[in-house]
């Protein structure tokens, strides 16, 4: 286990510096100047260049590059360069209300998908599978952008539960829950949808397996084959879909942001990149890429703990 | 197996169940209803953050509208009137052609105790005009030679020439005067100290700014305590958060948006004639948009009324490239351009072998460019052109147009110190080709008319300028206005005073809660 997560360290550092120079030739070739995003349409070609100057963007770009993984080395992801503020600082204001919304989402999604999953299986081809599956599909394929919007029209503005934006308070409050219930369900209705089918599925291969019916042909009752023999065995798919749908929501939570009014890291990425604003580009996308690391990390550990035949030393 | 679906099934109605009531207790919190005494708080919902609160170092709306809470400018312009006003100012004279006389009102004093004073305005120009300081809007001060203090409450500025729009650039949101002291000792964009009615308090960045007033404002005291701006890029969640009272005022309504806003009924809206001016430009560089009879062509073929129609009131339309609101225009110049008649465009087209000819327009992502576009297409595709729409990410298509790689596309330009040079100098006038002036356009007569009515300070020689001007770019159709903005702000009935000034700004100082 030690020697795993020592193997995934290294591996990290280098995937991390793989993407940091991708990244940075993309913004880099990618067209817009970040001067005149910073200026705009009314700045002249004399602001234009004071700006470019004042920003280093003149020094040849493997330059920049090596002077700017000179300050990552030493723990300094760099200085905006629309508010000029720690592109550190930035995120980790913002990282807590990300982590919050994909928990949440998260929390949605495993409740929902793995209940109506196991129970399409066990009832299958009942009203209740053919509905879920139906709706499942739905799922999948709503946008997020219109699920948030009718859900705020009808739970926030119509019936005044939830408030209608924002994520502030502290989401173990009351008043943190509410305003977290309608982000998370928006975020959480895709994942939730793709883990009921993968649940279901798995549920089904396994309660058809040999093991199943020789337990059943011994006389144990249903209960227990359902939760102590089949459902550890059909989790371990599973939990793949969750860990890689956790990643994914990290990283995906833009959308959601946008339309709650959320301040967090999606947002911050998504204004970085329409202002050029190369440091803090980098610096999510960096985060971003961490997180999903180190959720596959702690998938694979996991893997180990549900079925001990897995072994990674 | 029957049981067990049941317990499952119990367990998720009640996780429903407790979910939905536990949330449903109580109202939104921010609604205050009907009380007595009213919170003088207000909310602002901005569709993105502040860049900062420096008005040397920012350059964007949002910056501007809450800069203007806090700073004050030497001038102002009078949003009935659009006369300009002093303000920090007492008075001014004009010993010569480039000398600027500037006597200050005495006893006022920066929100950090700091005297205002002719230093100050001094402290203020000479960072703006430092190449190190990298101003965005360095060139609003480009004229200027220099600022010197006479007696504590009086400084000179020169100019390098004689420079009519001096003080329409002083009246500008970006030339406010900032607090020396907290300049040299701190970040005046994360820490802004200025004269203005409301302090600086916070700013959670991406989430919200908050200002509370300031008790010692040299004209009185606001009324309202509290200032937040909110961060709600969503226009649409926005508008859902007015209606919940979780914000109380937005401004820049959308046309899609307004009849959703008409329908709430605790929400009043105002709109008001502004400066900025939105219009189908030509690449004067390029085959065949540098022919006039081109230009014409597709002038008489593009119905600009189809498209203020749609905008619901939201626009006004008008021939001139300076709009009605701005200093340089006369009535002469509304129906100066070329009338919608396609009968003749077809005509034009045919004589001059441009028929079937294949164009590109290009369009940003954002506001109503694409809007823009898509009707014009229509309208262009009627005369037999053969029209495609580019559309590009905001950022791209700056680059993009300061290069001219473009054949015809849509831009806007706000006009913040509404005056007619500042509107036709950068962006016609073949100084700025390569920069602001992205349609490339370069006429001698035109660039001698503006120059003029930038190095002349009598005003009345300025105005008749600007208006021949504005006559040769009409009649070149180098720019096809498609609508003269109409400024809007929608808010909750229970605010009192709000004024919105044409340029798209509004001050909160008059503002109060009922």
């Amino acid at each position: 286990m030690i020697g795993l997560i020592i193997r995934r360290f290294f591996q990290l550092v280098l995937l991390l510096i793989g993407i940091s120079f991708i990244v940075f030739m993309s913004m880099y070739l990618a067209p817009g100047d970040p001067a005149s995003v910073i200026g705009g349409p009314t700045a002249s070609e004399s602001d234009i260049a004071a700006i470019r100057e004042d920003l280093g963007l003149n020094k040849p770009v493997l330059v920049q590059y090596f002077d700017y993984m000179k300050n990552v080395v030493q723990g300094n992801l760099g200085y905006s360069f629309q508010t000029n503020q720690s592109v550190s600082d930035a995120i980790f204001t913002r990282f807590p209300n990300t982590l919050n919304l994909a928990i949440a989402s998260m929390v949605v999604a495993v409740i929902l998908g793995v209940s109506a999953g196991i129970i399409s299986a066990i009832k299958q081809n009942s009203w209740f599978d053919i509905s879920s599956t139906t709706v499942a599909l739905a799922g999948i394929s709503i946008p997020n952008f219109w699920l948030g919007t009718m859900l705020i029209l009808l739970f926030s503005v119509t019936l005044g539960w939830f408030p209608v934006g924002g994520l502030n308070a502290p989401f173990y409050t009351i008043e943190g829950m509410k305003q977290l219930i309608l982000p998370a369900i928006t975020l959480g209705t895709a994942s939730a949808a793709m883990i009921a089918r993968m649940s279901r599925s798995t549920m089904l291969e396994v309660i058809r397996a040999d093991y199943i019916r020789t337990a059943k042909a011994k006389g144990v009752k249903q209960k227990t084959v359902i939760w102590v023999h089949a459902l550890r065995n059909a989790m371990i798919p599973v939990i793949t879909v969750i860990g890689m749908n956790f990643g994914a929501l990290l990283g995906g939570t833009i959308i959601t942001e946008q339309v709650f009014a959320i301040n967090g890291v999606g947002r911050l990425m998504i204004d970085a990149i329409a202002a050029r604003d190369f440091p803090m580009v980098q610096g999510t996308v960096l985060l971003v890429a961490a997180l999903f690391v180190v959720v596959n990390l702690i998938v694979d550990i996991i893997y180990s703990v549900i079925d001990p035949r897995i072994s990674y030393d | 197996m029957k049981k067990k679906m049941k317990v499952v099934l119990f367990a998720l109605l009640t996780f429903a169940i407790v979910v939905v009531a536990g949330c449903s207790g109580g109202a939104s919190s921010s609604n205050n209803g009907e009380s007595e005494d009213v919170k003088q708080d207000i909310t602002y919902a901005a569709t993105s953050d502040v860049v900062g609160l420096s008005p040397i170092d920012t350059n964007d709306s949002v910056s501007t509208a809450m800069i203007g809470q806090i700073y004050e400018t030497l001038f102002t312009r009078n949003p009935e009137t659009m006369e300009i006003e002093p303000l920090l100012a007492e008075s001014y004279e004009t010993p010569d052609e480039n000398t600027w006389e500037i006597k200050l009102k005495e006893d006022i004093k920066f929100q950090d105790g700091t005297d205002f004073n002719a230093e100050a305005v001094k402290y203020t120009f000479d960072q703006f005009k430092d190449p190190e300081r990298a101003a965005p809007r360095a060139s609003l001060l480009e004229p200027v030679e220099s600022v010197e203090v006479k007696d504590e409450y009086t400084v000179v500025i020169k100019t390098k020439y004689p420079y009519g729009p001096l003080l329409a650039a002083l009246s500008h949101q970006n030339a406010s005067i900032v607090s020396p002291t907290a300049d040299k000792e701190g970040d005046i964009n994360s820490e802004p100290v200025g004269t203005g009615p409301f302090v600086f308090e916070e700013w959670v960045q991406g989430d919200r700014v908050t200002l509370k007033k300031n008790p010692d404002y040299w004209q009185g005291e606001p009324t309202l305590e509290t200032v937040t701006m909110k961060v709600v890029p969503e226009y649409s969640t926005a508008v859902s958060m007015l209606e919940t009272q979780e914000v109380d005022f937005i401004d820049g309504v959308p046309s899609e948006q307004l009849s959703r806003l008409e329908s709430i009924d605790s929400v009043e809206i105002q709109k008001r004639e502004g400066t900025p001016v939105y219009y189908l430009g030509f690449n004067m560089e390029k085959e065949p948009f540098n022919d006039l009879e081109f230009r014409k062509a597709v002038a008489y073929a593009v119905n600009t009324g189809e498209y203020v129609d749609q905008l619901k009131g939201l626009g006004i339309q008008n021939d001139s490239i300076i709009g009605p609101k701005v200093f340089g225009y006369k009535e002469e110049a509304k129906d100066a351009g070329y009338e919608y008649d396609p009968e003749k465009a077809k005509q034009l087209l045919k004589d001059n072998g441009y028929a079937d000819q294949k164009i590109t327009l290009l369009a940003a992502n954002t506001g109503s460019y694409m809007k823009m576009a898509e009707i014009v297409q229509a309208q262009l595709s009627n005369v037999g052109l053969n029209v495609e729409i580019e559309s590009m990410e905001w950022g791209t298509f700056l680059d993009t147009t300061a290069q001219g790689n473009f054949e015809m596309t849509f831009l806007g330009w706000t006009n913040s110190t509404a005056d007619g040079s500042e509107l036709l100098y950068p962006n016609l006038h073949s100084d700025n080709i390569g920069s602001s002036n992205r349609m490339r356009y370069n006429n001698p007569e035109f660039d001698k008319l503006v120059e003029e009515s930038r190095t002349s300070v009598d005003q009345s020689v300025r105005l008749e300028k600007l208006n021949q001007a504005n006559l040769v770019a009409i009649k070149d159709a180098v720019w096809i206005p498609m609508n003269h903005g109409v400024v809007s702000a929608a808010y909750d009935k229970s605010v009192k005073g709000l004024e919105m000034d044409p340029t798209g700004t509004w001050s909160l100082y008059n503002v109060s809660r009922e």
